[in-house]
């Protein structure tokens, strides 16, 4: 139940501290309602909802902790830049991107923080920076690529 | 901590989280 990143007492500390775990088990051959409402195809299968139920993030495959942390703080702040919480969505991805630099969605986070920063100052140069910092550490990501547009922002 | 304390009921887990304000983590996990 509780093996791989689940035995770290960081992650179960934090699981509990943000928010309410759920584990719903699957079964290939007679799949459950839960799978077939959320097209589940794989496992592990991992899913960030707000409190009324709407999903706002997901992400598939086995991840170790750095991973897990950084992904469940994206969700957080996926959750608040969705429901244009803007403020509350730019703390939760620099604090992704601060503690966690290494972990697979940093790039995601550094997009994103410019998009919430843009909407919540309507100042552009939000972007820019965005992008700055997508071509400096993550060069090679899919998110440099589509923040490639603001580079074109004066700062 | 003695792990995480997983509900195992969907409908439960969204009633808490109404109740606390905490968003969902749902684990969809098989056990082959």
């Amino acid at each position: 139940m509780n093996t791989g990143p689940y035995s770290d007492e960081k992650v179960q500390r934090f699981v509990h501290e943000r928010f309410t775990p759920v584990r719903s088990e699957c079964f290939w051959d007679n799949p459950t309602p839960l799978m077939q409402k959320y097209g589940i195809k794989w496992t592990p299968t991992f899913l960030v909802h707000d409190p009324e139920g709407k999903e706002h993030h997901r992400f598939v495959g086995y991840v170790p902790e750095d991973d897990l942390f950084a992904q469940l703080g994206l969700g957080i702040g996926k959750m608040y830049y969705d429901t244009d919480r803007f403020a509350e969505a730019i703390d939760q991805f620099r604090t992704v991107i601060d503690r966690h630099p290494e972990a697979g969605a940093v790039p995601e986070a550094i997009f994103l923080k410019g998009v919430a920063e843009y909407k919540h100052t309507h100042d552009a140069k939000a972007l820019r920076r965005a992008y700055d910092a997508l071509a400096a550490n993550h060069p090679k990501s899919e998110w440099a690529r589509r923040a490639d547009p603001y580079a074109a922002i004066p700062l | 901590m003695a792990g995480i304390q997983w509900e195992r009921d969907f409908g439960s887990a969204m009633e808490k989280a109404r109740q606390t304000g905490k968003p969902v983590f749902q684990d969809f996990w098989f056990e082959g």
